[in-house]
């Protein structure tokens, strides 16, 4: 079951750099990163080349803001070097979130409002509980509480875009109102906030808020998660956010809220004692900010010297942290003097000057002369003790000499050394190996300190401590590199050794490389109750329609009709049919050629007992486990076991996939799937709650010919615009694929994303990314990418996230002339679509084209899309016009439709 | 994140009750106070570590004499009785097919963490498929020597494993060259009844047959270990201490027995006879001949129960009247399995030969067949090529062979206990390891340890210390095997656990004797000299 789920996220980014552990406050010690502006390049360039005459004009600009004696130097020297270095760095701005419980005026009606006063694309993620639900799940709100433009998220929340507010006054809150009516049966409104531009998630402790209705809610009190007690917030970002979303806050400051426990504890009593209250608390959040540094060097005829200009509009103090160097190592040096004013030497390596605040205005200045024949100027920024500044992770390196300043053209920005003389809690971006050999050392200094002293037993007992201490981060840094990518993955690395295996090779991740998938079901598959045999009679069409794999619903007993709710495992008697017709459906697939994958439900299980505490928490059937095979934080399930290694599911008990006694079980169910029923691979339903090397382990132990994840988030892609750049949310699912070491392939969300927002609004430039590659997986990882364009989820009688109507064909055309494994939905063959279908299917039969085949992008505009796929395809979609090359190659139409052609070449 | 999640409470109050050796001084002062007295009594991870690292400092740096003296007192060392030199396994990909370091950065930090932790060394797997994938006698040893600067710069020994095989499971193949030859010639693979070949290692009948482009496997070999030899010499007997011969499949001395296993099986099968490949068949043949039989040559026992069978199922294996018994079975038996014994001898002695100058030690692994093994006929010990039955002891031989050529036996599934087995298996690992070790015994075999790379055997650390202490003499012991498992909160802590209580009985710290200041200048010089070798 695919679920867009929110609630206890836990952030389980491996990319998160330990700076951005939340023990910190305010300011993050952080190395900011700015890039040199292509257009200032240019221009630094032209003046080198040129040796500006005297008297440039272009000085006024540079020394606008200091008409010193400097300026009179300026003026007789010659203008010898000037760029502008943007300065990008966050800054955590602080704010609050505030609830507020309310009756209109003059009605029945109570109000719920949930605020924000920083800027954002705020969306409140809401849904609510019904008195009577015992489970944490969340459930839809009826329609009539819902305010407009509120999207539904599958069967359970709501997504409401808060809107700037004027009422409640001031410097703009951004603000979502949900009317409440006094008779219905709601007990609570849960809810947790998104920041749509960051990506980034505000919870409450680490839970959803609360907001109780009645009083008797979860009567797990001490505990509880409900918004008006006094408690901080936590707020992690999507997986794998941005970096800089990652802040966590300290305890919440004002409560002014009602006190519930005095109320009545009748759940189900009609007039409800709501009162009113009114809650904020304190939130962070970053926020990036551009300034720059602008760099002019000048030579004086007269004395040779060389004086430099250095001007920011960096706002409060800032120390500039500089050296020279006499070489191209790029080695920090310290200058003869004299230095200018407010200059102390840093150790013996560097020098830090306190920039002058520029006359009336933002900014400040310094001014620096140095000698002749040095090779260059190096400097940093230090904004205050724990931002420092530098020019895209290397110091800022201005040439002073024409040998190296020619070099410097040549030399691209990269290389140059670390800055040497920052202490060690500075020094945060140190390399890992510089960080370890570190601590040898230390080690090796506490040996000595040990032998010199007599007091050697406390000794040596704080040195095992912090040896060991340091054992442990060595391991888990370890472990989070091996855990994350193995092996590192980069989008050139993967295309090389794509390259090297060769095509026919059978792996579970890609199958044959010339797959094409079928959904065998959709949502209303289990109403006949003979899902199976009706299934059956499709075979042999679906293979000649030219389809290698099939994916059967989920096969085992379960809570739901669909299948998604699994109890026992080992019981396949579902809605679809019984176990016997499962083994003659698959039967049936594989004499017509078709591959059978099995739907597997491995992210939670239904009990079948509930526990001493009347928690649905035990098992029965063969895997008859207890509460240690739930995870731990989840607390409406009470499991034993460890947290989850990724997202919770809600709506039932999620397995701890650390327990080997579980991966066990699993393993040898999946075995048993694989040898009783005759299922050749897994389309593994929810991998987004479990960690993706889980999935490594139950693939090894079952060679599947073919597998694929659902790791389904939301794109952010529903308000406003959709970003252009779709790269972090594809990167979530390689992180996925990685974390599977490649053995099992994903669904390629974010091509379905992109191609609705194309389609949609018209703006086909979108499939195109920054590199022209396709934006989807399909563009970075084509060969695991499984290429969809609708499911049981996003559409059917769900319809969750349908495909845009109509343009249905256009997104066919697209993902079965592409590269990926396609796959085609069960309601769109057995369509008026089926026709066309077919000849696309053929068309990428017949021109062999498969997951690894390669593309060039031939247009990408407002209103057309085209691309050529080996050589031998071409493809348009979108309504404008394309033809292709008429060159060497011929090209013929293959077939057409409406809005999309296809041409192979003759 | 994962930072918090490892220093759990556990490891921390762990910490702070045991108290630990290490950076204990007088390991140092041993050391260089007297060079051949290098282990006293019984000194901690943390101790040795502090010994070996000044040793490599002043032998690197000082001169040629001083690294004669190491090496003396290594092998001192690896002599003294009551120490185990214990080596972590590195990934099997540690060094990818195009001759790159695989996640380098986690390697250098665990490489770090083990050091920290008083690990002795890592084992090094080198593939035959990624060193001379291109062409025979093409090698590219670029990535294992980075990785070999690597481990000493940690500061560690390193063990390789020279694997002469592939591994279906890990993706890692045979030279292409070899496969190529090998898809027009499939007879120089393992073939077993059906006619199915096993792919990841060649057939020891072809050993000594010019299969390979004109050159027989064993010349192959050969000067794979010399090539090996001579780009690693600076390394040698410094860094590198051991080098394990591949022998077959898995690196184990065995015939591929159990290839077509279903995994998922319980219960491990009696696996099937490998003799059905061409060259095997004839030699077979001749040997029947030649011992008068000409009809026992004509192929392995008709009988045999199948891979995944039960051993009951069939008339060989059956414990009481099973054809095994029969003087037919012991003809075919004692061909089988000598032939296994004669291969594991041609390459054993072409690694004892090629690497006898150096200072290293050449070390052969044993399987561990340990399923059946308490029914009478021992079957699957009789597939893998080795007659072991409840009337006749099949190791000897064996060990005798490791001892005339002066090579140590390694024994994987150290970390496996009867309890644990599945009952119906009949198996038991301890019995047969103990049986096993008492050949070695016999015949002056010094025996290493492995555990059996199944991640996480239910008390397995508890086995294995079992295996490593009291009168069970263990050279050295290779843990199996870095990975994200291996440093996974569910496992790091018990390993950590583990490696200290290997070392639990070191002496207090107040019982160590007076004479501190020589030994702590001389500690400090030779430190001194190694921060700036690895600064350079």
């Amino acid at each position: 079951m695919s679920t867009v789920s929110i609630g206890t996220l836990q952030h389980h980014s491996l990319r998160e750099n330990p700076q951005y552990s939340p023990k910190s406050k305010a300011f993050k010690p952080c190395s900011l990163n700015c890039s040199p502006q292509t257009k200032f390049f240019f221009h630094s360039r032209r003046f080198c080349n040129f040796r500006a005459p005297k008297h440039s004009h272009v000085v006024v600009k540079a020394a606008s803001a200091a008409e010193t004696a400097v300026v009179q130097t300026f003026e007789s020297a010659e203008l010898f070097f000037k760029e502008t270095f943007p300065l990008k760095r966050t800054e955590t701005v602080e704010g609050k979130i505030f609830v507020r419980l309310d009756q209109v005026k003059n009605s029945q009606i109570w109000q719920l409002t949930v605020g924000c006063n920083l800027p954002g694309k705020w969306i409140l993620h809401w849904g609510v509980s019904y008195v009577g639900d015992v489970g944490s799940e969340w459930d839809q709100p009826p329609t009539e509480m819902r305010p407009p433009g509120s999207i539904p998220i599958k069967d359970y929340a709501i997504e409401t875009p808060m809107k700037k507010s004027s009422s409640s006054g001031g410097d703009g809150f951004y603000e979502a109102k949900i009317d409440l009516s006094p008779n219905s049966a709601i007990a609570a409104i849960n809810f947790v906030l998104k920041d749509d531009e960051t990506g980034a998630w505000y919870q409450h402790r680490g839970r959803d808020f609360k907001v109780p209705l009645v009083d008797y809610v979860q009567d797990d009190a001490p505990d509880s998660n409900i918004a008006g007690a006094k408690r901080g917030f936590s707020i992690w970002s999507g997986a794998f956010g941005p970096l800089s979303s990652l802040i966590l806050r300290g305890e919440a400051s004002t409560t002014t809220g009602p006190d519930n426990s005095t109320n009545s504890r009748d759940p189900k009593q009609e007039s409800r004692s709501l009162e009113r209250f009114y809650d904020e608390q304190p939130i962070a959040k970053q926020v990036s900010v551009d300034n720059s540094v602008t760099v002019s060097v000048r030579k004086c005829p007269e004395t040779a010297k060389n004086h430099l200009h250095v001007e920011t509009d960096l706002p409060g103090d800032v120390v500039i942290h500089w050296g020279v160097c006499l070489d191209g190592a790029k080695k920090w040096e310290i200058p003869a003097a004299p230095y200018p004013p407010e200059t102390i030497a840093f150790k013996d390596k560097a020098l830090r000057t306190r920039l002058q605040p520029k006359d009336g205005g933002d900014g400040c200045w310094g001014s620096f002369t140095v000698e002749e024949g040095l090779e260059g100027f190096l400097f940093v920024l230090k904004l205050n003790e724990n931002t420092w500044l530098n020019c895209m992770g290397n110091d800022f390196y201005i040439p002073l000499s024409s040998s190296s300043l020619s070099a410097r053209s040549t030399q691209s920005l990269s290389g140059g050394t670390q800055i040497p003389e920052k202490d060690s809690k500075e020094n945060q971006e140190g390399s890992i190996s510089k960080y370890t050999s570190g601590i040898i050392k230390e080690i090796r200094n506490l040996v000595g300190d040990i032998s010199s002293e007599k007091s050697q037993k406390t000794k040596s007992k704080e040195a095992q401590e912090s040896i060991l201490q340091e054992i442990e981060k060595l391991a888990a840094e370890a472990y989070s590199i091996f855990r994350s990518s193995i092996p590192t993955f980069t989008e050139e690395a993967v295309v090389e050794a794509e390259k090297q295996i060769s095509p026919v090779k059978i792996c579970s991740g890609t199958g044959t490389g010339f797959e094409i998938l079928c959904q065998g079901f959709n949502w209303e598959s289990h109403k006949s109750g003979r899902w199976y045999m009706e299934i059956k009679e499709k075979a042999a069409e679906l293979s000649s329609i030219g389809f290698t794999v099939i994916w059967l619903p989920p096969p085992t007993e379960s809570i739901s009709p669909e299948g998604y709710m699994p109890r026992d495992l080992y019981n396949l008697n579902s809605r679809y049919g019984n176990i016997d017709q499962l083994k003659e459906v698959v039967k049936k697939f594989h004499e017509v050629g078709i591959k059978v994958l099995g739907d597997a439900v491995l992210n939670h299980r239904c009990a079948h007992y509930k526990n001493q505490n009347g928690v649905w928490n035990i098992y029965g059937g063969r895997l008859n486990w207890d509460d240690r095979a739930v995870v731990a934080d989840d607390p409406h399930f009470q499991g034993r076991g460890n947290k989850s290694s990724g997202d919770n599911f809600h709506a039932a008990p999620n397995i701890d996939h650390s327990q080997e006694f579980v991966r066990k079980d699993l393993k040898e169910w999946l075995c048993w799937l694989r040898e009783e029923i005759g299922y050749d691979g897994w389309r593994l339903d929810f991998v987004r709650g479990f960690w993706g090397g889980y999935v490594k382990d139950y693939i090894d132990a079952t060679e599947p010919s073919f597998a694929v994840g659902e790791y389904w988030d939301s794109l952010s892609y529903t308000y406003g615009e959709m970003d252009h750049n779709q790269d972090a949310h594809r990167q979530r699912i390689i992180d996925w694929i990685n974390a599977t070491n490649g053995t099992a392939g994903a669904f390629d969300v974010t091509t379905k994303g992109i191609l609705h927002a194309a389609l949609e609004r018209c703006e086909y430039w979108r499939l195109s990314d920054s590199k022209g590659k396709p934006p989807g997986v399909v563009g970075w990882w084509p060969s695991r990418a499984v290429t969809f364009i609708e499911n049981h989820d996003t559409g059917s009688t769900q319809g969750h996230w349908r495909f845009p109507g109509g343009k249905e064909m256009q997104g066919y055309a697209y993902i079965l002339t592409h590269p990926g494994t396609p796959t085609v939905f069960h309601d769109h063959i057995f369509s008026h679509y089926r026709p066309e279908i077919e000849a696309l299917i053929s068309i990428r039969n017949r021109n062999k084209i498969h997951c690894r085949s390669t593309i060039k992008i031939t247009k990408a505009e407002r209103d057309v899309y085209a691309a050529i796929i080996d050589e031998k395809v071409a493809v348009k979609i979108g309504p404008g016009h394309y033809e292709p090359p008429s060159g060497q190659q011929k090209w013929s139409s293959a077939y057409e439709g409406k809005d999309y052609k296809v041409w192979e070449s003759s | 994140m994962e930072v918090s999640v490892i220093g759990s409470s556990q490891v921390k109050t762990e910490l702070a009750y045991r108290e630990l050796g290490f950076c204990n001084l007088k390991g140092g002062k041993a050391v260089i106070s007297s060079k051949n007295r290098v282990c006293v009594g019984r000194s901690t991870g943390w101790r040795k570590s502090g010994i070996r690292f000044t040793l490599r400092a002043t032998a690197a740096i000082q001169s040629e004499q001083l690294r004669s003296d190491s090496v003396s007192g290594r092998s001192t060392r690896s002599k003294s009785r009551d120490n185990v030199r214990l080596f972590v396994g590195l990934p099997l990909d540690t060094i990818s097919d195009c001759n790159a370091v695989n996640h380098a950065r986690a390697i250098a930090a665990g490489l770090k963490a083990l050091k920290l932790l008083g690990v002795e060394g890592v084992e090094l797997p080198v593939w035959w498929g990624i060193v001379e994938k291109e062409a025979m006698g093409k090698y590219e040893w670029s990535g294992y020597l980075a990785l070999a600067e690597m481990v000493q710069n940690a500061g560690l020994k390193l063990h390789v494993s020279l694997c002469f095989h592939a591994s279906k499971q890990h993706k890692l193949s045979l030279p292409e060259w070899v496969s190529r030859i090998g898809e027009s010639e499939p007879s120089i693979f393992f073939t077993d009844r059906a006619g199915r070949q096993y792919k990841e290692c060649l057939s020891l009948a072809v050993d000594d047959l010019p299969v390979l482009d004109g050159k027989t496997p064993v010349q192959v070999y050969r000067e794979f270990c010399e090539s090996f030899k001579s780009s690693f010499s600076s390394f040698m007997g410094s860094t590198i201490t051991g080098i394990s011969m591949g022998l077959g499949p898995d690196g184990e001395l065995r015939y591929p027995s159990h290839q077509r296993l279903v995994k998922s099986n319980k219960i491990t099968g009696p696996g099937e006879f490998q003799c059905y490949d061409k060259n095997m068949l004839s030699i077979l043949k001749h040997h029947a001949e030649a011992t008068g039989n000409p009809l026992w040559g004509l192929g392995g026992p008709h009988d045999a129960s199948t891979y995944n069978e039960s051993p009951n199922s069939n008339n060989f294996f059956r414990d009481h009247g099973g054809s095994w018994e029969s003087p037919y079975a012991d003809f075919f038996l004692s061909w089988y399995s000598n032939q296994l014994i004669s291969h594991g001898e041609r390459l054993l002695s072409l690694a004892s030969s090629t690497f006898s100058e150096t200072a290293i030690t050449v070390y052969g692994k044993v399987p561990l067949m340990h399923s059946w093994y308490k029914t009478r006929s021992h079957p699957s010990e009789l597939t893998a090529g080795y007659y072991n039955t409840t009337t006749r002891d099949g190791y000897e031989a064996v060990t005798e062979m490791f001892a005339s050529n002066s090579c140590k036996l390694m024994l994987p599934g150290m970390d496996l206990s009867d309890e644990h087995q599945p009952h119906e298996s009949l198996s038991s690992p301890e019995l047969l390891l103990a049986q096993i070790r008492t050949a070695c015994r016999k015949h002056g075999v010094e025996v290493s340890g492995q555990n059996s790379s199944a991640t996480g055997a239910p008390g397995g650390f508890e086995q294995i210390k079992k295996n490593l202490v009291g009168d069970n003499v263990v050279d050295l012991f290779s843990y199996q095997r870095m990975g994200a498992y291996f440093f996974s909160p569910e496992h790091f802590p018990s390993f950590t656990k583990f490696v200290r209580s290997l070392n639990q009985s070191e002496l207090h710290s107040d019982d160590l004797p007076e004479e501190k200041e020589e030994a702590a200048d001389s500690l400090r010089v030779s430190s001194d000299s190694v921060v700036c070798m690895q600064e350079a």
